[in-house]
């Protein structure tokens, strides 16, 4: 049987300008253009700096083909500056490619930072109704589970107080609970496991591991702790560089990502 | 690409396509991000939401002594205060509009970074929180209003007090349209948002908030202040709930006209900004 693909992407290259884009202020942009037009020296330029031609750019991510079929737990791995959140941010309409495309069936929800739009004057109850609703989720939707919500954040007793009162750790718990209750069909995960107490990271990482199992989720998760990339994901790809190196077994690797 | 997707992201996108459709299924962000402005902004003050009143009265009270007690501009015979007050309160709102939507990108930057949904949401829940600021500074505007008509002053309501409707719908959508092609410029030039701030000062002294179209001689001054999509409103306004006013149906669609083309660009010019702002901003 065929399975189904949820994110299917082709050719996939984001490049980033380098050097200064434009001063920031007009009046200083049009000094600078006046004095190129002129080919004299830039008076905005700083001393010493090295002169970036327009089309010097650096490679996020270089021609990336990566299919990732429905209810997969698929770990990215990499060292800094691999590309790893980049993609990410594209495949979450965050920023948009250089080149390639990405098609995705079902619904995306990205948590890149745990507690997305979470305002400190807001109560626990009313930060639940903001961030699910940031991350995608109707109002009925979440109604029909904000109790299993508050459970599953552990915090019920401070629930109706502002989050700005919170500790760290009940902010992050509140947080993680809201995200881990999306209907979504393919959740996006950076890093955002490397808060909180180590009990509430396993019963996280359980909690998506079940569903994912249970209702044919779709995960992407990126994490440079690879106890919890072990825990969560039955495949994983290693970027280095722009480009995948490595695209498979988990224990593999994680294997090879030690060896670069 | 083979197959169909539910979405399709490419490195090219047509800025002509609007995806209105997208924000209506998160007409209940839109609602919240409302919700949260109105509870978090009176939070920890005394006067709380009475600050709603309190500005355009405080304004109106410095504009009446100013333009009214020591400049001596004509008012049309009507009281100075209640003058002053019917260009004021739909004044505020226009500004206020502009001033807050101008500032969507840059104020939204960590959310944005983070999560998608689409950016039309901030701005319209923004003008929609201006909306319901309005409403109380317009009921107590018509309360003053009845309450001197009552007392004998001479005002009277008029048949333009139906057109209330699509004059504040004219000024919230125009505001927001000239705020959203700002905010989207400021992604790369921060300046410019200096320049909206005393620009807005200076707009709303070529509509007629402290002064009437009228008792303007000049007529070339007059089609120049009239030109001003503001200012048909505002004449319009003044005309339905005071009986003066300038009630020139050939300005008011040319404003209505305008207004229409200035939502369309910002549309487009935000659309097209959203998609790649974070590299630049």
């Amino acid at each position: 049987m065929e399975r189904e693909v949820a994110i299917q992407i082709q050719g996939l290259t984001k490049e980033y300008r380098l050097g200064v884009i434009g001063s920031g202020t007009l009046q200083r942009d049009i000094q600078s253009w006046w004095a190129r037009l002129r080919h004299k020296e830039d008076p905005n330029k700083k001393v010493g700096s090295k002169n970036y031609g327009k089309n010097e750019t650096f490679t996020a991510l270089d021609g990336l083909n990566l299919t990732v079929y429905k209810g997969e737990r698929l770990g990215i791995i990499g060292r800094n500056g691999a590309g790893k959140s980049t993609l990410l941010k594209i495949i979450s309409r965050i920023t948009s490619p250089t080149k390639g495309t990405i098609g995705i069936n079902g619904r995306v929800s990205s948590m890149l930072e745990v507690g997305t739009g979470f305002h400190g004057e807001l109560t626990g109850r009313e930060n639940i109704y903001l961030n699910g609703a940031i991350l995608g989720m109707t109002k009925a939707e979440v109604n029909s589970k904000i109790d299993k919500i508050i459970e599953f954040s552990e915090i019920e007793q401070f629930i109706d107080t502002p989050v700005k009162r919170y500790s760290s750790g009940m902010y992050v718990k509140l947080a993680f609970s809201v995200a881990a209750h999306l209907n979504s069909e393919i959740m996006i995960m950076d890093e955002v496991l490397a808060v909180g107490d180590l009990a509430f990271q396993k019963k996280c990482l359980d909690k998506m591991g079940d569903v994912s199992r249970e209702e044919g989720r779709t995960i992407l998760y990126v994490s440079h702790n690879m106890e919890t990339i072990r825990r969560l994901c039955d495949r994983c790809v290693v970027l280095d560089k722009g480009k995948i190196v490595f695209n498979g077994d988990v224990e593999r690797a994680i294997k090879i990502y030690s060896s670069i | 690409m083979k197959g169909t997707f539910d979405t399709l992201i490419t490195a090219k996108s047509n800025p002509f396509r609007l995806n209105l459709k997208e924000t209506t299924k998160y007409k209940d962000l839109i609602w919240l991000f409302v919700q949260r402005d109105f509870k978090t902004k009176y939070k920890q003050t005394i006067l709380g939401p009475l600050w709603f009143v309190i500005q355009p009265l405080l304004t109106t009270f410095i504009f009446t002594i100013v333009f009214g007690k020591i400049a001596k501009l004509s008012t049309d015979g009507v009281p100075q205060f209640l003058f002053y007050l019917a260009g004021n309160v739909p004044w505020l709102f226009f500004s206020s509009c502009l001033n807050r939507t101008s500032a969507t990108f840059y104020e939204n930057v960590r959310i944005f970074g983070r999560v998608y949904f689409p950016r039309i949401a901030v701005p319209i829940s923004t003008v929609i929180t201006c909306f319901f600021n309005f409403l109380i500074q317009f009921i107590m505007f018509v309360a003053i209003d009845i309450i001197l008509i009552l007392i004998g002053a001479n005002v009277q309501i008029t048949w333009y007090a139906m057109l209330f409707p699509l004059l504040i719908l004219q000024l919230g959508v125009l505001g927001m349209g000239v705020g959203i092609i700002i905010s989207s410029l400021t992604v790369k030039y921060r300046d410019l948002q200096v320049l909206v701030s005393f620009g807005v000062q200076l707009w709303m002294y070529i509509s007629p908030v402290v002064y009437s179209v009228a008792s303007i001689e000049n007529s070339t001054l007059k089609t120049l202040v009239m030109i001003n999509p503001v200012s048909p409103a505002i004449e319009f306004m003044r005309a339905g709930w005071l009986g003066v006013g300038t009630t020139n149906w050939m300005y008011l669609g040319i404003g209505l006209a305008v207004t229409a083309v200035i939502a369309f660009v910002g549309l487009v010019i935000f659309n097209k900004t959203e998609k790649n702002f974070m590299d630049k901003i």
